[in-house]
């Protein structure tokens, strides 16, 4: 019996939950949900292959964009618009490992797709027949077989879904041989080419999963704000994400998990002001760097060893 | 069409001078510490909120407030690296990134709660003019950032070259651990180098506040912009960072007219992209790029 087995149950305790929350409460869960996918791609790239990548805000605005776009101007359903959304993301994500699998590293790699998530932002607003521009696009109430997904609550057990199958099949795919391979590159990949792991293919491989996790996010984001503008996915979005991932801990699923529900909770406890968010973040990103390099994922996995991430089958 | 070339190119190069001046203070940073500074941008803008505070806030006259503004920014490049990157410094280059890019964020979310989302217009200290030669038509602004720009070029090339500071700068340019046997405090001269790579970005925001809306948001855009010009010139070449910048400048403005107004904005992000895959090194850098 392995003990891990028990995390299977937390979606099921997580089920009353939004019954005892109000409707704002649900939707800051919601939220806090729908960037668990997104963190997870993120880490993934950044935190298990290693990599620099800065260009996370982009498969999500895709996703979220695709999917509101085809929701809202070719009528196709919600739950449609998730295989879409997750095929760009994956194929934005394995554009932007191009200039990985050219040897383009560090700083050089996350300026170039630091530049395409911006770009990509820059689209949003300019293809105004689409988007709706800088003012932004409504996104219809979505449907699920006859299941109108109008409240909080109801999306909620839709994204729950949703985030258990990405998260599960992510931990698997972690603790295969693509896992192994993916720790193998970030640790030294001269090494790992050398022990004959075909780096390059892992690398998109990697940057593919990720972008359309990503996607899969962005679209569960564009229905639960239904309505979608440029500024969604702008640098300060890269910060909140990047939070995301350094809080809860570099390469740990548990601590992307985590860090989504920090993220999301820690600035809802203050009233906002504009520029909040960016102190907020900003400041937790140095507080952890400074004093806890690993994450809160790694207070756990010190606190019991059932935490611990283990990259093998068993 | 061809007959506004000459005008293009003069705005082009004045613009690009800026890029050229914030590129350099990036490379300073870059080339005595081996971090990109992802901050550098907010902290340009800062400096151009210090000048403002000090100047409008305070009623000091124009150059006081410039003066203490580039006290200010050097004392919190000073203190950025001693407090928090030194301690770090070993450690990955994600988390020396992020702590840059986090650092910038504060600095830009501090700003932005003091004065929300507004734009402001300082004040230039000198009046606005423009001078026609032929058809060619060069404002005050244009003059005042080729002076100042080339003015602190030479300041730099003469303190890199022939000052005792100059090799103590290039020796641990060339080697940090050869530097540090010699005897050189190489921890206090990154400490210094944050600091004047920070004080010169400043100059640069106070200069671009004049001619862009001040907003928090202009360090995002100053950010993309030195990047781009350092890229272009190649990363890390102190020559290549100011040939980058002016290039930058004189392109922008060049496919902004003959191609379609859009290229101003989206020149800063297509630039590092295009010259990444073609040519990794830029046009003065050592190669970048691993081969695996």
């Amino acid at each position: 019996m392995n003990l891990r087995r028990i995390f299977w149950l937390l979606p099921i305790v997580l089920l009353p939950l939004p019954l005892w929350l109000n409707q704002y409460q649900q939707y800051v869960l919601n939220t806090a949900l729908l960037y668990v996918p997104v963190g997870i791609g993120f880490n993934l790239v950044v935190g298990n292959l290693g990599l620099l990548a800065f260009s996370n805000v982009a498969y999500f605005g895709l996703g979220a964009y695709v999917s509101g776009v085809l929701m809202a101007q070719f009528d196709v359903p919600w739950w449609i618009t998730l295989l879409p959304a997750a095929l760009i993301g994956g194929a934005a994500g394995a554009i932007a490992s191009i200039p990985a699998l050219r040897g383009v590293r560090l700083f050089y790699l996350a300026i170039m797709t630091l530049a395409f998530g911006e770009l990509m932002r820059w689209t949003y607003i300019r293809w105004e027949a689409l988007t709706g521009g800088s003012m932004g696009m409504a996104v219809p109430v979505p449907n699920l077989l006859g299941w109108t997904l109008d409240t909080d609550l109801r999306r909620f057990y839709v994204f729950l879904a949703l985030v258990v199958m990405l998260v599960a099949i992510t931990d698997r795919l972690l603790r295969s041989r693509f896992g192994r391979a993916f720790m193998a590159i970030k640790d030294n990949e001269i090494a790992a080419a050398a022990m004959g792991i075909p780096t390059d293919r892992y690398i998109v491989l990697a940057f593919a999963w990720g972008g359309a996790v990503v996607g899969i996010g962005g679209a569960m984001f564009a229905i639960s704000v239904g309505h979608l503008t440029p500024v969604s996915f702008d640098l300060t979005e890269l910060l909140r994400q990047f939070a995301i991932i350094m809080v809860g801990g570099l390469g740990s699923l548990t601590g992307t998990i985590i860090g989504a529900v920090i993220v999301t909770v820690a600035p809802q406890v203050f009233i906002s002001f504009p520029g909040f968010d960016e102190l907020v973040f900003g400041l937790l990103i140095i507080l952890v760097i400074l004093f806890l390099p690993r994450g809160l994922a790694s207070l756990l996995a010190r606190a019991h060893p059932v935490f611990v991430e283990r990259y093998y089958r068993g | 069409m061809l007959t506004l070339l000459p005008q293009l190119l003069i705005s082009g190069i004045s613009t690009g001078m800026l890029y050229a001046l914030i590129a350099l203070s990036m490379t300073v940073v870059y080339r005595a510490t081996t971090v990109v500074n992802f901050g550098h941008g907010d902290m340009v803008a800062a400096g151009a909120y210090a000048v403002f505070v000090f100047g409008l806030g305070f009623g000091l006259p124009f150059l006081v407030a410039l003066a203490l503004a580039i006290v200010l920014l050097f004392a919190v490049g000073f203190a950025t690296q001693r407090l928090l990157l030194q301690p770090i410094v070993g450690g990955p280059h994600l988390s020396l990134a992020m702590m840059a890019l986090a650092i910038g964020y504060t600095l830009r979310g501090v700003l932005r709660l003091e004065w929300g989302n507004e734009t402001i217009n300082p004040q230039r200290p000198y009046l606005q003019d423009a001078y026609m030669f032929g058809n060619v038509v060069i404002t005050t602004d244009d003059v005042v950032i080729c002076g100042i720009v080339l003015l602190l070029l030479v300041v730099l090339f003469l303190l890199f070259q022939a000052t005792p500071l100059g090799k103590v700068i290039q020796a641990t340019f060339q080697s940090q651990r050869g530097a540090a046997l010699v005897g050189i405090n190489v921890p206090l001269f990154h400490a210094f180098m944050w600091g004047g790579g920070t004080a010169l970005g400043a100059i640069g925001g106070v200069m671009l506040s004049m001619i862009a809306p001040l907003t928090p948001d202009l360090g995002q855009w100053t950010l993309v912009q030195g990047f781009a010009a350092m890229t272009l010139g190649g990363f890390g070449s102190l020559g290549g960072a100011v040939v980058g910048g002016i290039l930058l400048g004189i392109i922008q403005k060049l496919l902004g007219f003959y191609l379609n107004t859009v290229f101003i904005e989206i020149t800063g992000y297509l630039v590092p992209i295009v010259v990444l895959l073609l040519r990794p090194q830029g046009l003065f850098g050592r190669r970048a790029a691993v081969r695996v």
